[in-house]
């Protein structure tokens, strides 16, 4: 037995096997996985593309990003700056009024600050500005303001305001009740009670959701330029248009060499007010 | 501890007058410059909102009552975009699971081979949807196929940034298990990370098939297929009766996509 057990590995092979459980059934699963194959296919057969040209596209992205990137042209490029610039005010002056107004809104949508009606009411009204997409929007205002910045402005900061005060409301749904009990029993109003217990707990969080807001603004007034709005999605569309290919490439390298660089720029300042806060919270926990 | 003593020891609130002043300086200043027509800043012509209000008001009131005869034609256009949504998201959802393998630190040791995929999907992600669609379109014509191709871009660019940061951000002590039984860095992958991060996979899917949905409701305005196309049309010819009906349909679709993915989610997770 010993010397079994020596020149072969497998000890008492039967037994060990009878001591692991059984294997979850796989039935489940795989029916749904299934299902969900089945659904998807039904999906892509039912789209109207004409599936045998499908093996020659890549050649052809390949030929257009040739004309786009191999020799991009940069007479306009002080042009797509200035309207760079342009996308990129419309993406901050939209960012602030987003914020300014789902501030109070979505203190006054959070449970144990508002009264119950008016939370239901703002919350139903979040949810709806959260499903009207940002286009539709700048299609109303048009008739407004016109095809100007302020229009891309006014919709990025009207549309963004369903996920901005939703985020709000979460932050401060979240925040410990110890500090707004201590405000209260000190005497504290519901305004103390905001200023010094709510706001302290959730100002990081909002500025940083602001900053964000910022970030995917920049990425929406791009698309909002396409309706015309100005800025650098109005000139992409209108030379994608004229098949300007190699002005059409160099507004691609702009739109991407921007877009990354506030997101840095503006990652890094979130980074440092979401740290900031920790290490202040933990200077006054010792 | 009498309250004097306690006064005593509380420490010196922190000051950063400066700091703070030029924080404040900064914002202002940035705000002012975007605010400047002159440098191509935003005019913010108040004036024409007072005097053209009532051009919004009546469109409103023209969106508010929506001509339900419409309603037929829209189903066939409305079904393309969730097919257009679901076949971006199922193909987008093939292709990130070796791209964010690729991209995060504990399942693909060679730095090159990370950072280069990194900078590839972050290049793919700084570019918004409808400037995919816009070109895409001009590239392999009208019709559902850039649609598809934006979707499945925009997705990619997502779910790899988010989940690879979500491996990147948790320990995987498991991962030394099938090291030590001697796998390679595949095998490994494939028996012990892939397991522990389809949740997270399975979330970020349901997410990107929520926002196909909404984006594929627009991309039809660029040519890209969908509701949008007829939303664009019907605005084309000031029918906002028909226009709001469309946008009624987008919100009762967004809404009822939003309600099932969060039950299959907390299903899932």
């Amino acid at each position: 037995m010993s010397a079994a057990t020596v020149t072969s590995p497998r000890v008492d092979p039967p037994v060990t096997r009878t001591a692991l459980p059984p294997r979850p059934s796989r039935l489940w699963p795989t029916l749904w996985a299934l299902v969900v194959g089945a659904v998807v296919l039904a999906a892509a057969a039912g789209l109207s593309i004409t599936w045998d040209e499908l093996p020659a596209l890549p050649g052809k992205v390949a030929g257009y990003l040739r004309l786009m990137f191999a020799d991009p042209s940069w007479d306009k490029l002080p042009r797509a700056l200035l309207e760079t610039w342009r996308s990129i005010s419309m993406a901050w002056t939209g960012a602030i009024l987003c914020v300014v107004a789902s501030l109070p809104l979505g203190l006054l949508a959070a449970r144990g600050v508002g009264p119950a009606w008016l939370r239901l009411g703002l919350r139903a009204c979040f949810a709806v500005l959260r499903a009207v997409p940002e286009v539709v929007l700048a299609l109303v205002l048009l008739t407004v303001t016109g095809l100007t910045p302020l229009t891309g402005a006014l919709a990025l900061g009207i549309a963004g305001i369903g996920t901005q005060a939703r985020w709000v409301y979460e932050a401060v749904e979240s925040v410990q009740e110890g500090a707004s009990q201590a405000v209260r029993a000190a005497g504290g109003t519901a305004a103390h009670v905001t200023r010094w217990a709510i706001w302290p707990a959730i100002s990081p969080t909002v500025l940083s959701f602001a900053l964000y807001r910022f970030e995917i603004n920049i990425r929406t007034s791009a698309v909002l330029g396409l309706v015309g709005a100005g800025g650098i999605g109005s000139m992409l569309s209108n030379y994608t248009n004229f098949r300007q290919w190699d002005t059409v490439g160099m507004l691609l390298i702009v739109v991407v060499a921007a877009t990354m660089l506030m997101d840095t720029v503006s990652g890094a300042i979130r980074r440092r007010i979401m740290e900031g806060a920790r290490v202040r919270d933990v200077g006054r926990g010792a | 501890m009498t309250a004097v003593d306690l006064a005593g020891r509380v420490p010196a609130r922190p000051r950063h007058v400066v700091r703070t002043a030029l924080a404040v300086a900064g914002l202002v200043a940035f705000t002012v410059a975007t605010c400047l027509p002159a440098i191509g800043g935003v005019e913010l012509d108040l004036g024409s909102i007072a005097r053209y209000w009532r051009n919004g008001a009546d469109k409103l009131a023209e969106l508010a009552q929506p001509n339900l005869a419409f309603a037929p034609r829209t189903v066939a256009p409305m079904l393309e975009t969730l097919q257009m949504a679901l076949v971006g998201a199922a193909v987008a959802a093939l292709l990130s699971v070796p791209l964010t393998l690729w991209a995060a630190r504990a399942t693909n040791p060679s730095t090159p081979a990370r950072v280069a995929v990194r900078t590839v999907v972050n290049v793919v992600r700084a570019v918004p949807d409808l400037v995919y669609a816009t070109v895409l379109v001009a590239m392999v014509g009208v019709g559902a196929l850039p649609g598809v191709l934006t979707l499945v871009l925009f997705d990619v660019g997502i779910v790899v940034k988010l989940v690879s940061e979500a491996i990147d951000s948790s320990d995987h002590g498991y991962m030394e298990a099938g090291r030590a039984a001697g796998g390679t860095q595949t095998q490994i992958n494939r028996v012990t990370a892939l397991p522990q991060v389809a949740p997270l996979f399975a979330n970020q899917w349901l997410y990107v098939l929520e926002l196909n949905v909404r984006i594929s409701a627009i991309l039809g305005i660029v040519g890209a297929g969908g509701i949008g196309r007829l939303l664009d049309e019907r605005r084309a010819f000031y029918a906002y009766g028909d226009v709001s009906v469309v946008i009624l349909e987008i919100l009762v679709v967004v809404v009822v996509i939003e309600v099932l993915s969060n039950l299959l989610r907390r299903r899932l997770v």
